[in-house]
């Protein structure tokens, strides 16, 4: 598994000798949050900018170096199953800021995708789907804010799905084309009852 | 010019927040911009963004092909996009970015876009209400300005600049140079100025309010302890309010501190913002026209001191 480049005999000896391969990684691990994120995951030299970073590693145990280092090695099983995935609030700090230029945000939203695809998603992210689905919108409208916009000179819905329902089986031949609303569905029935 | 009298015409997309919790921030928009030559319309029919965090984690393809639904009804106006929350930019600017430079994605989505009739032709471009003020070839702080007939003087006010607007700044793409600057900003600063109120600089100014990535519903403990965070840096150079230019992160800052004293305790009362609502309120809306009372934390304080 461990891919050395022709160097002298005693160099590839001790490059073999170093941990780079475990039992549980999978290479197609690797190659996939790469094509999921579009970003150049694997270049990756563990500085840690990313992790120093972040307004999530102060107050949990999430380290965003650590599951750049999982895309690497493509510790599957150990990145998707970690609750700390979760933590990431996408606010793009590493990224920013990151000397190799890659996107270590985007590396996390491919592990959140490839997790989904096992099922691993918290509930919430779930909600929204369902929430969109019915209505179009993550945040819908209420009766409160009805008669609030009211008294401002809105409409008593905006001018968005709310209005124009009509709109809405689009959305939901799109949600639908992905099957993301059945799975949707099926996994909150499981977590809930 | 425009048979309406304004110098810009965009298609005006709302996303969730905005209208259905801060309602000001979308009345506001309409007719500050309108007083400043910008005419939002209605961009009929448009969805969530969708959220970047909550549904992009789930699977970025749907998320793609959903973005790309709401730039299509713009593209059939044959009208560029504004908007006034970084979260929506993030959907709509990034996957119209995304869509332009990569034939393999715009494939992707029109393929399914096709089963609703709809084609993806990337005609359009996407900006922040923020972005338009600040740029003199659609506005500028000048004529911001100008239309200033309550100035917010003797008020001091911070910025929260917020994440998706400006980051991550190698992909984005604005004609200002300065608004490229992630790390100390304050360009936001100079229009907070033109309102004739006192910018004020705080610790740790461009971190996080705690609400994205879908945390703020996974864990909203450590949510609000990244807000609580900024607001104790906020207390620390005593602030009269602070002005966000996203309602994701103006429910974060303002429900979040009524959260904040049941959760933790703490108890701040720093009212919180839109940009849009600022400039009505300095170009002389009141604040029931505003909807000042339907924000968590009461403004009173803030409005004593301006009006």
């Amino acid at each position: 598994m461990v891919r050395t480049k022709g160097y002298p005999e005693a160099l590839e000896k001790k490059l073999h000798d170093q941990r780079y391969y475990r039992e549980d990684s999978n290479p197609d691990f690797t190659k996939n949050v790469k094509a999921i994120s579009r970003t150049i995951a694997h270049m990756c030299y563990q500085c840690g900018t990313c992790t120093g970073s972040c307004p999530s590693a102060p107050r949990s145990t999430y380290r965003i170096r650590k599951f750049m280092r999982r895309a690497v090695l493509g510790l599957e099983n150990e990145a998707l199953t970690d609750p700390d995935l979760w933590l990431c609030t996408t606010c793009y700090s590493c990224t920013d800021r990151c000397p190799r230029d890659i996107a270590p945000t985007d590396v996390i939203m491919a592990m959140r995708n490839l997790a989904f695809k096992r099922d691993i998603i918290p509930v919430n992210f779930l909600k929204t789907v369902q929430s969109i689905y019915k209505t179009g919108h993550g945040v819908p409208n209420n009766d409160v804010n009805r008669a609030a916009r009211e008294k401002l000179g809105l409409t008593r819905d905006p001018p968005t799905t709310h209005m124009y329902p009509e709109y809405i089986p689009g959305i939901q031949k799109i949600i639908d084309h992905y099957k993301l609303k059945a799975n949707a569905d099926r996994i909150v029935k499981e977590r809930e009852g | 010019m425009s048979e309406t009298g304004a110098n810009h015409k965009f298609a005006f997309y709302l996303g969730c927040i905005a209208p259905n919790r801060y309602p000001g921030v979308e009345s506001a928009s309409i007719k500050a911009m309108k007083k400043l030559g910008v005419e939002l319309v209605p961009l009929k029919g448009a969805s969530c963004c969708p959220a970047p965090g909550a549904f992009g984690s789930i699977d970025l393809s749907v998320f793609y092909a959903m973005a790309a639904r709401n730039l299509v009804l713009a593209e059939q106006m044959k009208m560029d996009i504004a908007l006034v929350c970084n979260g929506c930019y993030k959907s709509i600017w990034e996957v119209n970015h995304k869509l332009k430079h990569n034939k393999d994605l715009r494939d992707a989505v029109n393929e399914v876009l096709k089963e609703v009739d709809m084609e993806y032709k990337g005609t359009i471009n996407v900006y922040h209400t923020a972005e338009l003020l600040y740029n003199d070839k659609f506005i500028g702080v000048d004529k911001v300005r100008d239309s200033v007939t309550n100035p917010l003087t003797g008020a001091r006010i911070a910025v929260h600049y917020g994440c998706h607007l400006t980051k991550p700044h190698k992909d984005r793409e604005f004609e200002k140079d300065v608004m490229l600057n992630t790390e100390h900003p304050v360009w936001m600063e100079e229009l907070v100025a033109a309102l004739g109120a006192t910018p004020v600089e705080y610790r740790n100014k461009m971190q996080c309010c705690g609400a994205g990535g879908g945390v703020r519903g996974y864990d909203i403990v450590h949510s609000l302890d990244i807000t609580n965070e900024k607001l104790i840096n906020l207390e620390d150079v005593k602030v009269d309010a602070l002005t966000d230019i996203c309602p994701f992160c103006q429910l974060q800052f303002d429900r979040g501190q009524i959260e904040i004293e049941e959760k933790f305790g703490v108890k701040h009362s720093i009212p919180v913002l839109h940009f849009a609502e600022l400039l009505g309120l300095a170009q002389g809306m009141s604040p029931q026209d505003l909807g000042l009372d339907l924000h968590g934390i009461s403004c009173e304080s803030f409005l004593q001191k301006v009006l």
